[in-house]
């Protein structure tokens, strides 16, 4: 994998390992610098070694869930690589006939050997192209007469013997060369596993319904010299070259050459591009073209790895936010319980960035251990989820999955896990160093003086501007988005940005303090340090923006003067230069009002971003700046004092209607059309957990009555009950934070498996049989003309059958279609005409088919109507529903594919396309009467028309498929197989087993993505016992009294239990209720692609009762211990415990 | 030697007959009570005094069966309670036995009557009846109207009131008192100590408290005075007062 959502793989190792570098530069300076506060915080690890585990595990999540994400990246990447250099060995190009440049039916698309004598003869000595291997390639079905078993399509190639040479020679499965006179196969390892063909054994072939005896004289390798070209259909062999042209009769031509690069099977790859640019020059003239198909099928590995290790990442940052939020709240609780120790520290002495450094070193001890833990249970987790994929999927997905790490996602992981660890540690040791030394000491609550600025406009203003200067690089970003205006004014505001920060970090320094305070101890030294021993970090973030910051503290440290008029400040929001030297001049005394500030300058970064949504029709730009304006109202509320239950409850529930209205596309006559991508998922469940965990907190303690009520019938858990309740809503910020960690993931799971289970329902429902049971897939050079003599030659009973249906298939290098709605294609190209794929169906086949219409033209009542009117080469189509794609608004964008036309609607207007047959260039019409739901996808997955149209549009198409209606009760599976053992040119296959296969394949993929996914379940119930442990500890005296007044054992520990299990089952039903909600407004509304809309919704109980029960049973578990300690505390020893 | 001031019969509540309790930290075994016998009988209000870590609070832990007692035996109203289970202790706790502590102990998340009515519904009293026990017990302390605040918006005074009530709430035959004044200044300390005087008179509770006041052991019928984890003397109210005048 080269590139993660755009950016080179080897950057971002780069620049984490440059980071990381820092971080532990910077810890080492702290120990030399400092090393007794350095010990300090090491010591504190080995203290509680439960408690250091249980740190560990939390924030090991992170890193995990990362290394994980590339783990699946890299094996899919690495398992796709090696399938294409072990298929293509030597071969780097392929020269075929391209029916662009020249139309010609399927068997005149033939190179003569001259030509390619002529193109030998060119580049003999070429530094780049070192040969060319002509080949001639066709479909058989093969029966191994010995073991009477049959392959009905496989592909037989065949070289000259110096051609084969030039890709390696062929060679049997040891090594050894094969030579291949006439009526002698080499059959390949797929082939010989299907029919159990052994050396020895005698095969008969099947072309155009004429047997040809084969001896085996070889089982050799899976690569395009014995049949592989493609891994979806691997079965092959490879036979004498004389024999194949005089079979196919086509004499000294081939149907295609192999290029092979100078260099081994990989150096030469590296050539593909000066290959092709030598060689289409030459191909220019002719009918042919050069593809590399190598470098193609390895670019598709890197851009197949590239896109699951994205998806896998932005669901995965689900976990990583609740892992970011636990790493958090396990340090918030780590300080409070330092918090005496670090007041005793103060008191005796010790600065704050003294207190920060120990914390640090205490931190990243924990952050180290937990990277590298992470790191190899991330691993381990990848090996596991690639064994369930591979046990369940793998010979679908046609790839063997060996699980790979490359060294560049191994560092990009562990120092992503590194830095995200950091810098919370940072923030929350910068958030405990700044406490109250006699608080501290006696472990009481931070009390501050009252501020007269609070809930003043005069506070709010200062607040504001002091806001807008630290939050100046989002801020002055998002101005971009007002064009030049705008950048004229983001472009200061940046920079701003970049100083300002500094500049508290003086302002807190006794440097710049009023003339008669400071004590000539200088600037804080450790920016320098950090910046002149880390040159990357310092030369860009750190030295130029603090020597600024130095520099005007320097300056106007003596000038502040007493008081500054109310509208300036004004002036200084609206004018960023001014607000800079406004904020300098403020008395550093002078308390800001952070949230408010904050929360200020995220809502006018919300405006901007809301207008660069409408700007650009993106929906995330805008329903982010929504987001953050409401956020700006509640905390705006929350400081003018009005009642915080209301002001967030209120907020809370205005945002979550936002999120409901704006994906849905109801609020389009306001924003226009918006569009959405994958990231939105994120975006949605970080916004909507967060409205809902404010509404729980603020408000769940109307369920205490509740609670009361219930004495009466469950007597003396009561009060259990009660003080289960009762404590964590006191503890609202806790609360909140692990029910918003347990409420994210199971949103993310939840929608990801209702939106799963309903879009299965649609794709693989029991219409995708189009009331068919047994499918008939024949050879195209072995066709069949009578079904029903052909049925009577087997072993299957006719009797059982009750209707019979023929397909014809001209597959997209047979097909043409008129782009009529002028989209564009896979290169982004608008071309006249579409490759596509057509079905002719015959009259039984239409009589009988009971594929639903989603939309039917104006004049037809039924869908009867429709397919009748299909009948008898009449001209008309039916559309399959992927020829035709709405806009979305949320969820990832529809990527141009084969044909994509406007979406249709009830009753449309008959309309008509022009189909070409890329083999004549000859053009006819048909007209557009229908188009197909959904389910018609899995099998028929293209423009249905008569069999008589599509003979006459394609003469050349030769895909034929049969299709049985069986009586009820027959065997479909048993009927295909008597099929199959009888027709050797055919493979039979019960429709419903393959429905069912490829439901497996999808519920395998489902299992890895929830079980991924799922690991963030970890971090909430991580959060549970960490906050249940630390409430042990701090309820110790109280635990005591309980005790004592006639708690028994078991009503302590169901107290505790009770506590987490509310926590649990809070954020359970908030992630089940709001991520239900959401699914069901995304799938109805059609926010997620047309095809839902029409659609019932359904809620896959089951499954949210598995997650749900597995969510709550582990948080139990993981409570469990620290209740059952809690039960255990001394009573006498509890009670004088301080 | 067991310390009685008053005959023994059978109005004897407490008795105490060769308590030990050693703490083994390890390295160190301090041996917190070294065979302690007492005997207090009902109504009767008896202070422990002794300099720190003489074993007054383990003694009263002890008696109490707060904490488990390595050799001897504590009868409570006639009943062996060294030799109960624990949840049989603890059953006996809650309908027998009052607490007050030094640092209150209330739980921060509930409202006083909350707290006040914890005890009731513990042992099984119906919810609507124990939420009118826990008023008319607070209403004894003098704080009905503050019975729906919370412990962090009520003084030290108030708070230890609503302990009072919360311990009274039961009406048990024993109240158990560690440093009941401890944290308090001298009035409020005084209103806390009437209080609790005035209820074991009125309603002929037992009660045993820690102090380290001679004001407050004045307080009290009788003093016993500890030191190394045995009972030195005792003294009669009328020498804790000469004494608490003294000083």
């Amino acid at each position: 994998m080269n590139e993660l959502f755009g950016l080179s793989m080897t950057y971002i190792a780069a620049g984490c390992l440059a980071a990381t570098t820092a971080i532990l530069g910077f810890v080492a300076l702290i120990a030399i610098r400092n090393p007794v506060m350095f010990k300090t915080g090491l010591r504190n690890i080995p203290r509680r070694p439960a408690q250091t585990s249980l740190i560990v595990i939390g924030l090991m999540l992170s890193t995990l869930i990362t290394s994980a994400a590339f783990g699946t990246g890299d094996t899919l990447t690495k398992s796709i690589t090696s399938e294409v250099y072990n298929t293509l060995g030597e071969a780097d190009e392929i020269i075929q006939w391209d029916t662009e440049k020249r139309a010609a039916a399927v068997d005149q698309q033939l190179i003569p050997m001259p030509e390619v004598e002529s193109w030998r003869r060119e580049f003999a000595g070429d530094p780049d192209i070192e040969a060319f291997a002509p080949f001639i390639s066709e479909r058989f079905s093969v029966q191994d007469v010995d073991t009477r078993l049959n392959e009905f399509s496989a592909r037989i190639v065949a070289y000259r013997p110096e051609d084969a040479a030039a890709l390696g020679g062929i060679k049997d499965l040891k090594g050894r060369p094969v030579e291949l006179s006439a009526n002698e196969i080499a059959v390949n390892k797929e082939l010989a596993s299907e029919i159990d063909a052994e050396v020895g054994h005698t095969l008969v072939v099947l072309f155009e319904g004429n047997p040809v005896e084969l001896r085996v004289k070889a089982i050799v390798p899976n690569n395009v010299l014995s049949g592989t070209f493609e891994t979806s259909q691997r079965q092959g062999g490879v036979v004498s070259f004389a024999f194949l042209s005089d079979l196919t009769g086509k004499g000294n031509n081939a149907d295609g050459v192999f290029v092979t690069n100078r260099g081994g099977v990989k150096s030469g790859m590296k050539r593909s591009d000066a290959a092709v640019a030598k060689l289409e020059p030459v191909l220019d003239p002719t009918a042919y073209k050069i593809e590399p198909f190598k470098q193609d099928g390895i670019q598709m590995a890197e851009m197949f790895g590239s896109i699951f290790t994205t998806v896998f990442i932005v669901f995965g940052l689900f976990s990583i936010a609740a892992g970011v939020l636990l790493i958090f709240l396990i340090f918030v609780m780590l300080a409070a319980e330092r918090k005496p120790e670090m007041g005793m520290a103060r008191a005796v002495g010790a600065k704050r960035s003294q207190l920060v450094e120990s914390f640090l070193a205490e931190g990243m001890g924990y952050d180290l251990g937990a990277a590298v833990v992470g790191l190899f249970a991330g691993m381990g987790v990848t090996w596991a989820m690639m064994r369930i994929l591979d046990a369940s999927a793998g010979q679908d997905l046609g790839l063997n999955l060996n699980v790979a790490f490359t060294p560049r996602s191994l560092i990009t992981a562990f120092s992503l896990g590194v830095i995200a660890t950091f810098i919370v540690i940072f923030i929350s040791s910068w958030r405990a160093s700044r406490l109250n030394i006699v608080s501290a000491i006696r472990d009481l609550p931070e009390s501050h003086p009252p501020n007269p600025e609070d809930a003043t406009l005069t506070g709010y203003i200062r607040a504001t501007l002091n806001g807008v200067m630290v939050m100046g690089v989002p801020l002055g970003a998002s101005l971009f988005f007002f064009g030049p205006v705008g950048f004229l004014a983001g472009v200061p505001l940046v920079l701003i940005g970049l100083i300002s920060p500094w500049f508290y970090v003086l302002r807190g320094s006794n440097f710049a303090g009023p003339r008669d305070h400071r004590t000539g101890e200088g600037p804080p030294r450790w920016p320098w340090i950090t910046g002149l021993a880390v040159p990357v970090i310092g030369s860009a973030l750190i030295l130029p923006w603090y020597f600024i910051a130095l520099f005007l503290v320097w300056l106007t440290r003596d000038r502040k003067p007493r008081r500054v008029p109310g509208w300036l400040p004004v002036a200084g929001i609206v004018i960023p230069p001014l607000g800079f030297a406004l904020t300098l001049l403020q008395d550093a005394r002078a308390r800001v009002n952070w949230p408010a500030g904050t929360g200020a300058a995220l809502g006018l970064t919300g405006v901007a971003l809301v207008y660069g949504g409408l700007q650009h029709n993106g929906q995330f730009f805008f329903a982010f700046g929504i987001s953050l304006v409401v956020f700006w109202v509640a905390v705006s509320l929350y400081y003018y004092r009005v009642n915080a239950r209301m002001s967030f409850t209120l907020t809370s529930v205005a945002l979550l209607a936002f999120w409901y209205l704006a994906p849905s596309g109801k609020l389009e006559w306001l924003t226009g059309e918006l569009n959405g991508d994958i990231e939105m998922f994120f975006l949605s469940g970080l916004v909507m957990v967060a409205c809902g965990t404010f509404i729980v907190v603020y408000n769940a303690d109307i369920v205490l009555p509740l609670v009361a009520a219930l004495g009466s019938r469950f007597g003396r858990i009561v009060p259990a009950l009660k003080t289960g309740v009762a404590y964590p809503l006191t503890s609202r910020f806790r609360t909140g934070m692990t029910m918003a960690m347990i409420g994210l993931i199971m949103f993310a799971l939840v929608v990801n498996a209702t939106l799963n289970s309903n879009f299965a329902a649609i794709f693989l429902n029991d219409d995708t049989l189009g009331g068919f049971d047994t499918q008939l897939e024949v050879n195209p050079n072995n066709p069949i003309d009578d079904i029903t003599a052909a049925v009577a030659s087997t072993a299957a009973d006719p009797a059982q059958v009750v209707a019979t249906g023929e397909n014809r298939f001209a597959y997209p290098f047979e097909a043409e279609v008129e782009n009529r709605d002028r989209k564009k294609n896979d290169e982004r190209e608008v071309k006249d005409f579409s490759r596509y794929t057509f079905i002719g169906a015959d009259d039984a086949f239409i009589a009988a088919v009971r594929l639903p219409l989603k939309f039917r033209a104006a004049g037809y009542a039924t869908d009867r109507a429709v397919w009748d009117a299909l009948a008898g080469g009449s001209g008309f189509a039916i559309l399959n529903a992927g020829a035709t794609v709405a806009p979305q608004a949320f969820g990832p964008p529809v990527e141009a594919g084969l044909l994509y036309l406007d979406p249709l609607e009830a009753g449309f207007e008959p309309f008509t396309l022009k189909l070409r047959d890329p083999g004549t260039g000859r053009e006819t019409t048909i007209t557009v009467i229908g188009q197909a739901k959904e389910a018609g996808e899995t099998f028929w997955p293209g423009i249905f028309v008569s069999k008589d149209t599509l003979l006459a549009a394609f003469p050349a198409s030769r895909g034929q498929t049969f299709y049985f209606t069986l009586k009820p009760g027959a065997d479909a599976e048993a009927f295909a197989k008597q099929l199959e053992s009888g027709l050797v040119q055919a493979s039979g296959e019960s429709l419903r087993k393959l429905l069912d296969d490829q439901q497996a394949t999808q519920n395998a993929f489902m299992l890895v993505f929830q079980g991924f996914m799922g690991l963030g379940l970890i971090v909430g119930i991580a959060a549970l016992a960490v906050v249940a442990s630390r409430a042990v500890v701090e309820r110790r005296q109280q635990i005591g009294m309980l005790r004592a007044i006639g708690y028994q054992r078991s009503m302590v520990a169901l107290s505790f239990l009770f506590e987490s299990g509310f926590i649990a089952v809070s954020g359970i039903l908030l992630g089940l209720s709001l991520g239900l909600s959401l699914a069901w407004v995304l799938f109805t509304s059609g926010a997620l692609g047309e095809e839902s809309k029409s659609f019932g919704f359904a809620v896959p109980w089951a499954e949210l009762f598995v997650i749900s029960t597995i969510a709550f049973a582990s948080s139990m578990l993981m409570t469990f211990l620290p209740a059952r300690s809690a039960s255990r505390v001394p009573v006498a020893e509890a009670l004088r415990y301080e | 030697m067991t310390f009685l001031t008053h005959t023994p019969g059978a109005d004897v509540v407490i008795d105490a007959r060769d308590v030990e309790k050693t703490y083994d930290t390890g390295n160190i075994q301090v041996h917190a009570l070294r065979g302690v016998s007492l005997q207090v009988r009902r109504g009767e209000m008896v202070a422990i005094m002794g300099p720190s870590g003489c074993g007054k609070t383990t003694l009263l832990n002890s008696l109490s069966g707060l904490d488990e007692i390595d050799a001897g035996t504590v009868f409570i109203n006639g009943t062996d309670i060294s030799k109960m289970a624990d949840n049989k202790k603890t059953e006996f706790r809650a309908r027998d036995m009052g607490f007050i502590f030094q640092t209150y102990n209330l739980l921060p998340v509930l409202s006083a009557v909350e707290n006040v009515e914890l005890p009731l519904i513990v042992s099984g009293t119906r919810p609507r009846v124990a939420r009118q026990m826990a008023l008319d017990s607070l209403s004894r302390v003098g704080l009905r109207d503050w019975a729906n605040q919370r412990p962090s918006q009520l003084s030290g005074g108030q708070r230890q009131r609503v302990t009072i009530a919360r311990a009274l709430v039961n009406t048990p035959s024993i109240m158990w008192a560690d440093e009941p004044t401890g944290a308090l200044d001298s009035a409020t300390a005084k209103e806390i100590m009437d209080l609790i005087v005035e209820l074991n008179s009125t309603a002929n509770q037992t009660t045993v408290l820690v102090t380290h006041d001679p004001k407050v052991a004045a307080r009290c019928h009788r003093t016993i005075q500890m030191a190394d984890g045995l009972i030195l003397r005792e003294d009669s109210q009328a020498e804790m007062a000469a004494a608490a005048s003294g000083s």
